[in-house]
């Protein structure tokens, strides 16, 4: 019935490369090794390759955490801000914000390959959680600003009326309560460094520092392997079983960001 | 006490200003200049040659209207489909939660690793849809190699992607729409659908029209799976407009014109999304008019 | 128009207020309001909503600017002052407790924030927690306790301050009647105790009543009246006033052209119908419509003429149909129709 349809059509595609990485690459092509060959040899194959697949996803761990955490700095203060002050400029704030969160970021690489260039921030992974940061904020702010309109003035102001400043107020009474969303807003984020690929494509070349989603496309313009397909396969589920792994782990706060975010843009 | 505020917000917008206003504004000023390796890749004023150039530019043009094609229709079909899923997951049924996860992983990945797999489960003769129209008995098809539909292919990856997202989204508008409103639509004798017509899709139009134009700016700005699943081929018939830009770029390593066609992109994203707006503004008053 | 009555003692160690304004675009939400509020007293700032009650407690605090005047406390100029320098406790509506902390947390965080040591929060925390019979809670969540129960937190909050003075916004607004006739003289006891001004926001006339020394009536951002519930009650300033104060309410009936007469439900009585009229009294057929019996009273509507239906309170209930409605013309309030301002008597 229409679930099961919903499910076949959701993991089926990635189901078929889990099986398709497992068998020998002449099977694929009906070749001699027959039906009932099993084989870890493209798994093998992607971890002992130069570099080792697994290094990809260490980078991009590393840009996501980064991005993460600059973001976070960044638009905590300003949810906060746009939160606390009058209707009207909160409003056509959000309405830019969102413009900014459908803006196509392929847009942007050329503009930021040059400030690559100039200032010597190409081959840096740290230094890509810089446009990452500015790429994600649109979405971070809307949705942490959500939260802060949902904590009750009156809280805020008890805290001022026993002599709390704002940096007081924030540590101890406002963030504490905004770790839900800070939670959902950081899966985000990381869920969206992990997948970016123009930026990433332009400013790393070095093959130990890809990040996956460059990684994966170079392994699939590759010439190395005759036959790829098993290869690719194999790419392809072990670059997708992070992101599973955190859906499934964290699907709640998951989902609710996306929500939360999408409805108030 | 108000400038507190504003100095709060501060770095978060100087951050935005830089990353998505000031491109846009270099883009202008590159547009005018020429720099290739004919230039010594540095920038030299031509004014507004490189404009000229794009406005006679047939594979702009071309690109323009792939990009479009693709668009509405991976589109429609996201739309389409989203409701569906979204009426199918808004049903109280058990390990709805869970399917509603499932369901979701298609948008978590990234989209160039599942655009490899494509290439392969769309593979010719080799992947699995063709073996299967073989076994049917039919001809396997060139779905990454012919150019009359490998548009489509492109089109049914990006679906399969985005419809969660949206999915996702109208489901959050169809469980703000209170329960009494089907009861007392029950109450007086209206069958399922025309509780779908007259009380669903009315409530859900502000969500259908946000996931649109969010959808309708990603969309015309379509990259990663052009490059990764068909490079922009056969013979350039899936090109985006984004690809184009990056082309000039990285390949023919023409920046002027490169930042031409970006801004000449951005310019058909305004023009469809401000129309696809405007219609919409306008169908809501008609309507409103009608009642 | 405003009517001070009483004449209160020094203000050194008080609160006083002084021209105190506030405008908000083209509304004015308080105007020119002046009063003063010593050591020990408690103030009810009573009115509808909008009546500008919530504005004066939000200035004296500090979390809205003034727009003119000034507010001092003990004898210090506090309007410029942010709200943590003034020395004000507050005890919003809502409690405003701290949902991620304990009762304890909630009441030494802000000892902690301001450097207390760790002695002395303890002791003072004990000292609270006793008081408001709070330590077998001390470990519990705010949503974990009953309304009650918050509202001591809150007090107890705000008494760790040892503060200048107490402002209170319509603390027993969330709380059952039963709940508050007891809260009520503890709440007395409390802050009675402290020595410290209360400032006390209701729109509860017989919570104020009960409750305050005196009472600042406010109508649309003006102070109509200030004083004792007894002068309120008896010799309100005009009708509003007159009106506002009392259970049920008074009634108002004409009297010739321009003069509207006020009595009290209360010294209104029913006699049947041909009964004969003593001296200095007045009297109204008509007709009794409609009664509530409420356990010590009758409350009943008698129809007086058109238009006219008066409230009587009386002890008992009276059965006749056909009545006559009496009063002592020296009970009789006099109010100019068209003003509203009370008119004295002859």
């Amino acid at each position: 019935m229409a679930r099961l349809a919903l499910l076949i059509w959701s993991i089926g595609p990635m189901l078929w490369q889990l099986y398709t990485s497992l068998r020998p690459t002449d099977a694929l092509t009906g070749g001699a090794s027959g039906e009932r060959a099993w084989t870890l040899e493209h798994y093998l194959q992607l971890l002992q390759g130069d570099p080792p697949f697994l290094i990809y996803l260490l980078n991009s761990a590393v840009v996501g955490a980064s991005s993460t955490v600059l973001t976070l700095l960044l638009a905590v203060p300003c949810a906060y801000a746009l939160s606390r002050i009058g209707r009207t400029a909160s409003l056509t704030l959000s309405l830019l914000v969102a413009g900014a969160a459908a803006f196509p970021a392929v847009l942007l690489f050329l503009a930021l390959l040059e400030v690559a260039r100039d200032w010597h921030l190409a081959n840096n992974l740290l230094a890509l959680s810089l446009p990452y940061a500015g790429l994600s904020l649109p979405l971070a702010i809307l949705l942490l600003q959500a939260s802060f309109r949902d904590i009750p003035l009156e809280l805020e102001e008890a805290a001022v009326m026993e002599g709390m400043d704002l940096w007081q107020r924030l540590r101890w009474v406002l963030l504490p309560l905004m770790t839900p969303a800070m939670a959902s807003a950081s899966l985000l984020i990381f869920i969206f460094c992990w997948n970016e690929y123009p930026i990433a494509l332009t400013w790393l070349s070095r093959s130990d520092l890809l990040t996956l989603a460059p990684a994966i496309a170079r392994i699939g313009g590759s010439s190395v392997y005759t036959i790829p397909y098993g290869a690719f396969a194999a790419a392809t589920v072990i670059g997708s079983a992070p992101l599973i792994l955190l859906m499934l782990l964290f699907q709640r706060q998951i989902v609710s960001g996306l929500t939360q975010g999408a409805i108030k843009g | 006490m108000r400038w507190k505020l504003w100095l709060l917000m501060a770095p978060a917008l100087i951050w935005l200003l830089a990353v998505f206003a000031a491109p846009m504004l270099h883009y202008a000023w590159l547009s005018t200049q020429a720099q290739t390796v004919l230039t010594g890749l540095q920038p030299r004023p031509v004014g507004a040659q490189q404009w000229l150039r794009l406005w006679n530019d047939a594979r702009f043009w071309q690109d323009t209207w792939q990009t479009l094609r693709f668009s509405s229709a991976s589109l429609g079909l996201e739309m389409m489909l989203g409701l569906a899923i979204a009426l199918l997951l808004n049903q109280p049924l058990r390990g709805r939660g869970t399917l509603r996860t499932i369901s979701l992983l298609p948008w978590a990945l990234p989209t160039t690793v599942m655009a490899l797999g494509w290439r392969w489960i769309f593979n010719d003769p080799y992947g699995p849809i063709n073996q299967l129209l073989r076994q049917l008995g039919l001809e396997s098809a060139g779905f990454l190699s012919d150019p009359a539909i490998t548009w489509l292919t492109a089109v049914w990856a990006d679906t399969w992607k985005t419809t969660p997202f949206v999915a996702l989204l109208l489901l959050a508008g169809l469980q703000n729409i209170p329960a009494d409103l089907y009861e007392a639509a029950a109450l007086e004798g209206a069958a399922a659908w025309q509780s779908l017509r007259r009380i669903t899709l009315p409530l859900l139009a502000p969500y259908l029209l946000i996931a649109l134009l969010f959808r309708l700016a990603q969309a015309l700005g379509v990259f990663d799976l052009i490059q990764v699943l068909t490079g922009g081929g056969p013979a350039g018939s899936t090109e985006s407009l984004a690809l184009y830009a990056y082309l000039n770029a990285m390949r023919f390593l023409d920046f002027g014109y490169s930042a031409t066609v970006m801004l000449g992109s951005f310019a058909v994203l305004l023009a469809v999304v401000g129309l696809a707006a405007l219609f919409f503004q306008w169908s809501r008053t008609a309507s409103e008019e009608l009642r | 128009m405003i009517a001070n009555m009483s004449m209160p003692g020094s203000t050194d160690s008080g609160l006083s207020l002084r021209g105190l304004s506030r405008r908000l675009g083209h509304q004015t939400l308080l105007d020119q309001l002046s009063l003063e509020v010593p050591a020990g007293e408690i103030l009810a700032l009573l009115g509808p909503s909008g009546c500008g009650k919530s504005t004066v407690l939000r200035l004296i605090a500090g979390l809205d600017p003034v727009s003119a005047g000034e507010v001092w406390l003990g004898g210090r100029n506090v309007t410029a002052l942010p709200p943590g320098q003034r020395q004000v406790a507050m005890v919003f509506q809502s409690y405003a407790l701290y949902p991620h902390l304990t009762v304890e947390r909630n009441l030494s965080l802000g000892m902690e924030l301001r450097g207390e040591t760790r002695q002395t929060i303890a002791r003072e925390l004990q000292r609270v927690l006793t008081l408001l019979k709070l330590d077998a809670l001390r470990l519990r969540r705010p949503a974990q306790l009953s309304g009650g129960q918050r509202q001591r937190v809150a007090l107890a909050r705000a008494l760790l301050r040892r503060p200048a003075l107490f402002l209170l916004d319509e603390p027993m607004s969330n709380l059952d009647a039963q709940l508050r006739d007891d809260l009520r003289a503890e709440l007395r006891d409390l802050l009675g105790q402290t020595g410290a001004p209360v400032i006390y926001v209701t729109h509860d006339q017989q919570e104020a009543m009960g409750l305050a020394d005196r009472i600042a009536v406010l109508r649309e951002g003006r102070l109509q009246q200030l004083g004792t519930s007894r002068e309120l009650y008896e010799s309100p300033v005009n009708r509003f006033v007159a009106g506002f104060l009392g259970s049920p309410t008074i009634n108002l009936i004409r009297d010739g052209e321009d003069t509207q007469l006020g009595l009290r439900p209360e010294r209104v009585q029913l006699q049947p119908a041909s009964t004969a009229l003593p001296n200095g009294w007045k009297a109204r057929p008509g007709r009794v419509v409609h009664w509530e019996w409420l356990g010590d009273r009758v409350i009943s509507h008698v129809a007086c003429g058109p238009d006219s239906i008066l409230k009587v309170v009386s002890k008992e209930l009276c059965t006749d149909d056909d009545v006559q409605v009496r009063w002592r013309a020296s009970d009789e309030l006099r109010f100019n129709r068209r003003t509203g301002e009370r008119l004295s008597s002859n």
